[in-house]
């Protein structure tokens, strides 16, 4: 086993405090665009289309891209203190290349008005838009940098990786399923999970950046007429597979973490390998959900849309369920607000899932796709899973020794920001199951007064239930700011 | 083999896009390659000139994809020359590089040059304009649809490289 020296680690411990601080600055920004899109769906505010939907476009993609680089800087860190050597300059760099890209987003945005929507569905940034041509440049330039930021970062981690567990087999876990398996190499499952979750972002991150150039190009020539169903096909495998990559790596540090407080050891086994292996496999072809309405895609690819994301949902999910309640259970343990966060975290992916899965099935998603529904399911495992595992490291990063603490601060701040959260979803799968149509601006233009109605309604209590998240997050801020200082001043009496 | 592409059989290389972008220019590519090979010795080590040569590389390719330049090169032999040269060199110095380069760093370059032949091929196939004037619409798209196979197969190529670095690497 690798040792890690004392330096190395606060070197990378004060990388990883600035990927927080980071992370804790731009998330309440990204929640308040949200609050103000539900503020102006629910007729509470009249802000023009075109700022709705630069907010959209803003949250959209901030959203995914600070969470994915949080989870990734969270793995690096956790990786380079624990497992492997990952060197910290590069590290910096790489925050560096990944904070130019936010911004350039941030300025083709906020300024410029970019607005299409995360997906940028073809040809919609460049058919009547209400924004500037520089605006679309400058976001999807920012995009590229952003993508060779995280492929070199995914890339280095990888290649570490490898050279201390001897190779790729290794790393996948392969030496488990042999007959013998007496003298194997083990592995950490945090180990295996970095790995199935990033190399599927290899090959999304290639593709996307074909895609991104595509885009670059029709820029510069508005008379070239791609295929608009190839490149719905290439912006969902590159931007389904980030998403679903970014639960995964934060499940990874669950995995690293919770035995930690249950204390007992959740080690690799030929099951968890098995349905990890075939997790790899499910993730890189699932995204073909999104494009059952379609009707020009090959019906068998619909078809294996379906089957794909039932079975990818299926063996990760399972094996890490059981998991967390053999883990929990009985066990010795102080519920302290880190194990409680993955605990919920936990239940955040699988009730997104199980919503998830519902919107993949073809016959209910004629009736589901493009309605509330929709935001529903990926806000819940995005908000209530990938969010939760994040404030729980958090919690974990700023706590010193003392992880198991009691904090009633910021249990408080836990339990308002989970009701708010609920609450908030809870007005989205209305929406959803009431036809309430996703991306509108404002709910004016529908003829049915029901669903106009209830449209308007429910985005009214949403941003309530907004509010009521943001007071928890304050409070769990202050908690964690607390911890961070109580644990510098341990430090330094200790220096 | 320089002599016989860049002299010799010049000018039935430049009478069609598809001859002129998809035979002599990754062919002179080659012989960079394949001169680098005999002189095994030979590598870049510094990280920071490596990565300035990618670099120089890679705007190398995306300068002799721009219809502009074609058009030139076809007109001009002496610019098609400079071409020839600059291919020659950027695959000569492509495995200098590659020989002490990150594994990071060579998987990024033949990434993002997958993706852009990928992207480069279809924008060709589908342009329904003609961008090079000293050729034909069908020759730019039959270009267009040979560039894509080249971008799958050196996505297929970068996947075993990938995978072939990240196998059996203990220390």
């Amino acid at each position: 086993m690798i040792q890690i020296d004392s330096t190395d680690i606060k070197k990378q411990k004060k990388l990883a405090l600035t990927w927080a601080i980071t992370f804790l600055i731009l998330f309440p920004v990204l929640i308040t665009l949200g609050l103000l899109m539900r503020l102006r769906q629910g007729e509470v505010t009249e802000a023009a289309p075109s700022e709705f939907f630069s907010y959209m476009t803003l949250h959209g993609l901030g959203m995914a891209g600070v969470l994915f680089s949080f989870a990734f800087a969270a793995l690096w860190y956790l990786n380079s203190t624990r497992y492997v050597k990952l060197n910290v300059k590069f590290g910096w760099f790489l925050y560096i290349i990944i904070a130019i890209g936010v911004v350039g987003l941030l300025i083709g945005t906020l300024i410029g008005k970019f607005g299409p929507g995360w997906y940028m569905l073809y040809p919609l940034p460049f058919k009547g838009t209400f924004w500037p041509l520089w605006a679309t440049k400058l976001s999807v330039i920012s995009l590229i940098i952003l993508g060779v930021g995280w492929l070199v970062g995914i890339l280095h981690i990888l290649y570490a990786l490898a050279k201390e567990y001897g190779g790729i087999t290794n790393l996948l876990g392969w030496q488990y399923l042999k007959k013998d398996n007496s003298n194997i190499r083990e592995i950490p499952s945090m180990v295996l999970i970095t790995t199935i979750s990033l190399i599927p972002g290899v090959f999304a991150l290639i593709i996307g950046a074909a895609m991104l150039i595509m885009y670059l190009l029709q820029s510069f020539e508005p008379s070239l007429a791609f295929d608009p169903l190839m490149m719905k096909n290439m912006v969902m495998f590159f931007g389904h597979t980030l998403v679903n990559i970014t639960m995964y790596c934060a499940v990874g540090w669950v995995y690293a973490l919770l035995p930690e407080f249950t204390h007992r050891e959740w080690k690799v086994n030929k099951a968890v390998v098995y349905s990890w292996n075939a997790t790899f496999f499910f993730i890189l072809f699932a995204y073909l959900h999104h494009l059952y309405m379609d009707f020009v895609q090959p019906t068998s690819l619909q078809y294996l849309g379906q089957i794909i994301s039932y079975s990818s949902a299926i063996p990760a999910t399972g094996i890490t369920m059981f998991g967390v309640i053999a883990q929990v259970y009985h066990a010795k343990m102080k519920w302290s607000i880190i194990p409680l966060m993955f605990l919920f975290g936990m239940a955040g992916w699988a009730i997104g899932g199980f919503a998830a899965v519902v919107d993949s099935t073809i016959a209910l998603n004629s009736s589901l796709h493009n309605t509330l529904w929709v935001p529903a399911h990926f806000h819940t495992y995005m908000l209530m899973g990938v969010v939760l595992f994040i404030l729980g490291f958090l919690y974990y990063l700023f706590s010193g020794n003392n992880k198991e603490e009691k904090d009633s601060f910021g249990n408080a701040g836990f339990w308002i920001f989970v009701l708010g959260s609920y609450g908030f979803l809870l007005m989205f799968y209305l929406g959803g199951l009431n036809s309430v149509p996703r991306r509108y601006s404002n709910y004016s233009g529908i003829e049915i007064d029901h669903v106009r109605e209830t449209g308007v309604h429910l985005a009214q209590c949403a941003a309530l239930f907004v509010g009521v998240l943001l007071i928890g997050l304050i409070l769990m801020y202050l908690s964690l700011i607390c911890r961070l200082v109580q644990q510098k001043a341990t430090n330094k009496k200790n220096d | 083999m320089f002599y016989l592409l860049s002299f010799f059989w010049n000018d039935w290389l430049s009478i069609t896009m598809p001859r002129h972008q998809l035979i002599q220019l990754p062919a002179m590519l080659l012989l960079g390659i394949l001169l680098a090979y005999c002189f095994s010795t030979l590598a870049i080590q510094d990280m920071y000139w490596g990565i300035a040569i990618l670099i120089f590389i890679m705007a190398s390719f995306i300068f002799w994809m721009l219809p502009h330049s074609i058009d030139v090169a076809v007109i001009n032999k002496h610019f098609n020359r400079v071409m020839h040269i600059n291919m020659l060199l950027s695959g000569f110095l492509l495995i200098l590089v590659f020989r002490k380069i990150f594994f990071e760093v060579k998987i990024l370059f033949l990434g993002m040059i997958t993706a852009m032949l990928l992207a480069s091929g279809i924008t060709l196939s589908v342009f329904n304009m003609l961008l090079c004037s000293s050729f034909s619409i069908e020759q730019q798209k039959q270009t267009g649809l040979y560039l894509i196979f080249i971008a799958i197969a050196l996505f297929i190529f970068t996947a075993i490289t990938f995978f072939s670095y990240l196998r059996n690497r203990s220390k």
